[in-house]
């Protein structure tokens, strides 16, 4: 048992020192540029990278500026895609599973948003066709994924967030999709203290 | 109605480089951010009124586009072949030719309202190599191409330019606490000199063959002071900047004048690390960089030697750097290509 463990505890170190941090800074200067003109930011998985998406958009959305939080004049504004369960059952069972993701996403999207697209694999054919769309109308494009470097949510994405790992492991690949979620979100909340620490009277 | 924003920059070293004449023989850098002021170009379509219509200093409507003074609106429309039933107008937070690439940022916001206009989407590059041949090409500006390419990707950048005409945009990435360092350790003060960009380039372009290895250097010092930006050394980042400006002074006669070398002087024997004029030179915005006990001092010397020279407009302008480029920020446009 301890040996699964420290195998599986090692792997995760590994993955976690060579992260893609150029990258990242480039996620991270999307999600500022997104703010600064009241832009959203839609996020969307399949499964397990669907929890990851409504996850952080909680933490982005209120963890963020959770210590100040009356005292910028605006908040981030990311949202899960689709928004409602009915959503995704309806374009689902009417039209194709390949369009739960575009298919809200076309109701939404607009010039100054960004997306992030969540997929281990970067090939499901769901999270591509939403990326094909946000491509198509030059909306910045976070792509989080993992496994083959080549994948397509990887090629396609401007800020190139790949993990690699063995084909099959999403353990460690959506674990340290996680972490780099949360890293984005410690990182604005960080920027936004800092903010009102040095200029209480301002706001921003 | 389409509201487009582009931002103003401040670019500390490399300006020159982005000129043909040289980029054509080595590759060209210069090293920018987007600063908080802002072009922003509003388009309207006008069905039942078949004129064609630009409001910006004075208010143009003439029936036929060759009649429109207002050269680039009249080259970017004819390039769109549009010739009727539109209106368009500018904004902007600041006065045009203060150096800190309005003109520019103007070009890209238009590209990119038109572009709207016609529900066509185009990305960052697209714009800025649109906004660059619209100025260059079709008006025939001497001008070069860093302020398009700022103005429209936003954010802190290395900015190279190829002989074969490609351009690359690099980002600095640097997180909030170097960025905010850097921003608080910059004065920038408009000198109420105005010029336009190309009565200096003229010269400085003329001079091009026998600059080159001044030129060279200026293009070469970029990655350092990227790398500088990166380790938070502002001072070394100061020295640079200053050895920058004496470079860019010695381009062209009319870079610098008496009034703005007694202002930048007053700042530097005032404490601050360096500083450059920004823009083609000539006039337009002084840019110092500077210990932060130190800013209050530089203020009050500089005010004074601007007020002893009646320079009535000279202000600080504070600012803050920018992340974001040129944006559509609202298309309420009807004439919009359908969802699907």
């Amino acid at each position: 048992m301890k040996e699964f463990i420290k195998n599986f505890s090692e792997k995760v170190q590994t993955s976690l020192k060579n992260l893609p941090e150029e990258e990242i800074a480039k996620a991270l200067n999307i999600l500022e540029a997104a703010y600064e003109r009241d832009g959203r930011i839609y996020i969307f998985g399949n499964g397990g990278s669907m929890a990851l998406a409504t996850h952080w958009v909680c933490d982005f959305n209120k963890t963020v500026f959770s210590h100040n939080l009356d005292k910028h004049h605006r908040r981030f504004q990311a949202i899960r895609v689709p928004t409602t369960d009915e959503e995704l059952t309806a374009w689902a069972n009417d039209v194709g599973f390949d369009m739960v993701f575009v298919g809200p996403l076309k109701n939404y999207l607009q010039d100054g948003d960004a997306i992030i697209a969540i997929s281990s694999s970067g090939n499901s054919p769901n999270i591509i066709k939403a990326v094909e769309l946000a491509k198509e109308r030059k909306v910045s494009v976070i792509g989080i994924s993992g496994f083959e470097v080549s994948n397509k949510l990887n090629q396609l994405a401007d800020a190139k967030i790949f993990i690699p790992a063995e084909k099959g492991d999403y353990f460690l690949v959506e674990g340290i999709h996680g972490i780099i979620l949360h890293m984005m979100v410690r990182y604005f909340k960080d920027y936004f203290d800092h903010l009102i620490e040095r200029e209480p009277k301002n706001d921003f | 109605m389409i509201v487009v924003r582009a931002p103003l920059r401040i670019s500390f070293v490399g300006g020159g480089t982005d000129l043909p004449d040289f980029y054509h023989r080595r590759p060209g850098r210069v090293i920018s951010t987007a600063i908080d002021k802002f072009v922003y170009v509003v388009v309207n379509r006008t069905p039942m009124i078949d004129r064609v219509t630009a409001r910006y200093s004075i208010t143009e409507s003439v029936e036929k586009l060759e009649d429109l003074k207002h050269t680039r609106i009249r080259a970017a429309l004819a390039s769109f072949n549009i010739n009727k039933s539109i209106e368009i107008s500018s904004f902007a937070s600041m006065p045009s030719k203060t150096g800190l690439g309005s003109s520019s940022s103007f070009s890209v916001a238009l590209i990119k309202a038109l572009n709207a206009f016609q529900g066509k989407k185009v990305d960052a590059g697209e714009a800025a190599e649109a906004a660059s041949h619209l100025e260059i090409h079709l008006v025939g500006e001497p001008i070069g191409k860093q302020d398009q390419y700022a103005a429209s990707f936003g954010g802190f950048n290395v900015i190279q330019f190829n002989p074969d005409e490609s351009v690359n945009v690099t980002p600095v990435l640097i997180d909030y606490k170097k960025k905010l360092l850097l921003q608080d350790s910059l004065l920038l003060f408009y000198t109420g000199i105005t010029r336009a960009a190309s009565s200096v380039l003229t010269e400085q372009k003329a001079n091009i063959d026998s600059k080159l290895q001044t030129l060279s250097e200026m293009a070469d010092s970029v990655p350092e002071f990227a790398e500088r930006v990166m380790r938070g050394d502002i001072n070394g980042l100061g020295a640079m900047l200053h050895q920058g400006w004496l470079k860019k002074k010695s381009l062209a006669s009319n870079v610098s004048n008496s009034t703005i070398d007694d202002l930048y002087n007053a700042g530097i024997d005032s404490g601050a690390w360096g500083g450059k004029i920004l823009g083609a030179g000539g006039g337009g915005c002084v840019l110092f960089i500077c210990p932060t006990d130190k800013k209050d001092l530089i203020r009050e010397s500089v005010k004074k030697i601007a007020s002893e020279k009646n320079l009535n407009e000279f202000r600080e302008i504070p600012i803050k750097f920018v992340q974001s480029g040129t944006e559509v920020l609202y298309n309420g446009d009807q004439f919009q290509a359908p969802i699907a």
